[in-house]
């Protein structure tokens, strides 16, 4: 935790603000895939309220938060109410062993820009988003009605097959890189394309040394979990309007139903930001090294502290960036591919990214065997 | 040192609690949900024990895996026959005191026999001198939390897969057949297509 009381305390704000970036993220991200999906549709979207519409988010929180809190007759009382709040967790407490950015080093105080360090990162952040199933079939069981029932186990038993390949596809990863420690995975990504083989070191000045030169393979199958795991179009069969009219929450409304919604794009945000650690430098500039930038910051600024913020905010940028892009990515799928139909969704996931998955695993275990690959 | 303990007393009782929720509640998806909750607690017992890896794995193979599977097939089921006879009678009401019985005697029987109350006095010098050394490698290990965290991922791949290879492939090859058994019995009457 700390070993004064102000360490303590900074900790403890840091995983209160670590969930209040989700949160905060959501109504922007809101806002973008109204727009966004607008401008796809050749529409406009919401332009009337503010400038560009923003202030339509505000709009919305406000009917959300005055409309009347009900439950169904039929529903489970505990179970319909601590579904939606059960719903934030496993998302937030996954992207808060994220590391952001570089740690901050002021006056003798290190403080880490990520809820908490986890050595075995991976395994504690698929472990606990795992969780999220619950939650669905909290909501789905606990309305006390068929559609909503329906959607939780269609959504479930989705987020569990896919849960398979998406375990498989980041184990060729983690042999790669040798480690758990998603810190230690970012700082073998660092600087320019090196990597040892057959005993000779290669090296190339125009790409960066991320993952996804090494495993591509991973990274698509890895990106494409990620969409069934958020239950995200392509992989929406949860919610499958036209058939079970919004599945699992269709008994919810209101701010209940606005808190699946935080959970549904907090796992967008974790999918982005593993996508972003395992394949694409996490905070890293591509081609630039932390050390680089540190003693470019060291000769811009004056003192010790004033080099660490700098740093420690590009870093900041330059993982929010790509967190951006990657949130785009997702948007930008979710309105342009239609919806799968319930024996592709199970096909693809169980016959065909589990076993691609699995030859990437033999394959890469193969290869750092008799290359002696080492980046 | 204070927090630990705190820690460990809530997360006890959370675990003794859920536990105890399991066998005392009529529906079994509540009682499939609170098992679901005492997986949880105990991974997170784990955490404060240092193993990271175990308890990452306990999330993501019990309460990740398996239990999502128990909860889904249960809330398929129409209960209400199960929930009546579960609930009421009195062969399954003595059953629930036994059970409730036993439970209460396991806690007061670790809690008493962790104060060292039933040990002889060599055995209890013994254990004395053994608590020192093991709150002495703690102490030594909570060090070193701070300056690295402690990795024994490394050290349990390395023991799974040279001294006890032959235990893990045999536990493997034991868990496939599991899953082929359970298909060819489902299949041997015809499977979901089956005439009845």
């Amino acid at each position: 935790m700390g070993n004064d009381a102000f360490e303590i305390t900074i900790n403890l704000i840091k995983l209160v603000a670590v969930f209040l970036l989700i949160v905060q993220a959501v109504p922007i991200l809101v806002w973008v895939e109204r727009r966004g999906s607008a401008f796809i549709q050749n529409r406009f979207g919401p332009n009337r309220v503010g400038p560009l519409g923003l202030l339509q988010l505000l709009a919305d929180a406000v009917k959300f938060l005055t409309k009347e809190d009900f439950a169904p007759d039929k529903a489970i009382k505990p179970l319909f109410y601590a579904a939606p709040v059960f719903a934030l967790i496993p998302a937030a407490l996954a992207f808060a062993a994220i590391p952001l950015s570089v740690p901050l080093e002021i006056g003798g105080y290190v403080f880490r820009i990520q809820g908490y360090e986890m050595n075995v990162g991976i395994v504690f952040i698929l472990g606990v988003s795992g969780l999220a199933a619950y939650t669905i079939l909290m909501a789905g069981w606990g309305s006390g009605s068929k559609f909503s029932l329906l959607g939780a186990l269609r959504a479930s038993a989705q987020v569990i097959s896919y849960e398979l390949a998406l375990g498989l596809s980041i184990v060729g990863v983690i042999m790669m890189y040798g480690t758990f420690n998603l810190t230690e995975m970012i700082t073998a990504q660092q600087g320019a394309m090196k990597f040892h083989a057959f005993g000779y070191e290669i090296t190339s000045r125009f790409l960066p040394n991320w993952g996804i030169f090494y495993q591509p393979l991973a990274a698509i199958l890895f990106f494409a979990a990620s969409f069934a795991e958020s239950n995200r179009l392509p992989f929406d069969l949860a919610e499958g309007e036209a058939e079970i009219v919004a599945g699992f929450h269709t008994e919810y409304g209101g701010f209940k139903m606005l808190m699946f919604f935080i959970g549904e794009y907090g796992h967008m945000i974790l999918g982005s930001s593993l996508m972003i650690v395992f394949f694409f430098g996490g905070y890293g500039l591509p081609g630039i090294t932390v050390d680089e930038v540190r003693s470019w910051a060291a000769g811009v600024t004056d003192g010790a502290a004033g080099a660490s913020v700098l740093t420690t905010l590009i870093h900041f940028l330059s993982f929010t960036v790509k967190l951006v892009l990657f949130l785009w990515i997702f948007i930008w799928v979710r309105w342009t591919l239609p919806r799968f139909r319930y024996d592709q969704l199970m096909d693809l996931g169980w016959r065909t990214m589990l076993p691609w998955a699995l030859g990437n695993t033999i394959l890469t275990a193969l290869v750092i065997y008799f290359t002696s690959v080492l980046i | 040192m204070i927090t630990d303990v705190l820690m460990f007393w809530f997360l006890a009782l959370v675990v003794l609690g859920s536990g105890l929720a399991v066998i005392l509640f009529t529906n079994p998806v509540y009682s499939a949900l609170s098992l679901v909750m005492a997986m949880v607690g105990v991974a997170a017992v784990f955490v404060t024990l240092g193993a990271y890896f175990i308890a990452g794995v306990q999330l993501i193979v019990y309460a990740g895996a398996v239990m999502v599977l128990f909860v889904m097939v249960l809330m398929l089921f129409d209960l209400k026959r199960e929930t009546h006879s579960f609930a009421a009678g009195k062969i399954s009401g003595a059953l629930k005191l036994i059970s409730v019985g036993l439970f209460a005697g396991l806690v007061v029987g670790g809690i008493v026999m962790s104060q060292g109350y039933f040990v002889k006095e060599n055995e209890k010098s013994l254990g004395a001198a053994s608590a020192t050394q093991s709150v002495n490698t703690v102490a030594g290990s909570q060090t070193n939390l701070n300056v690295v965290n402690t990795d024994n991922t490394k050290v349990l791949g390395t023991v799974l897969f040279s001294k006890h290879v032959f235990g893990f492939e045999a536990l493997g090859v034991l868990l496939t057949v599991i899953a082929v058994g359970t298909v060819a019995l489902a299949r041997s009457k015809g499977g979901t297509h089956a005439k009845h």
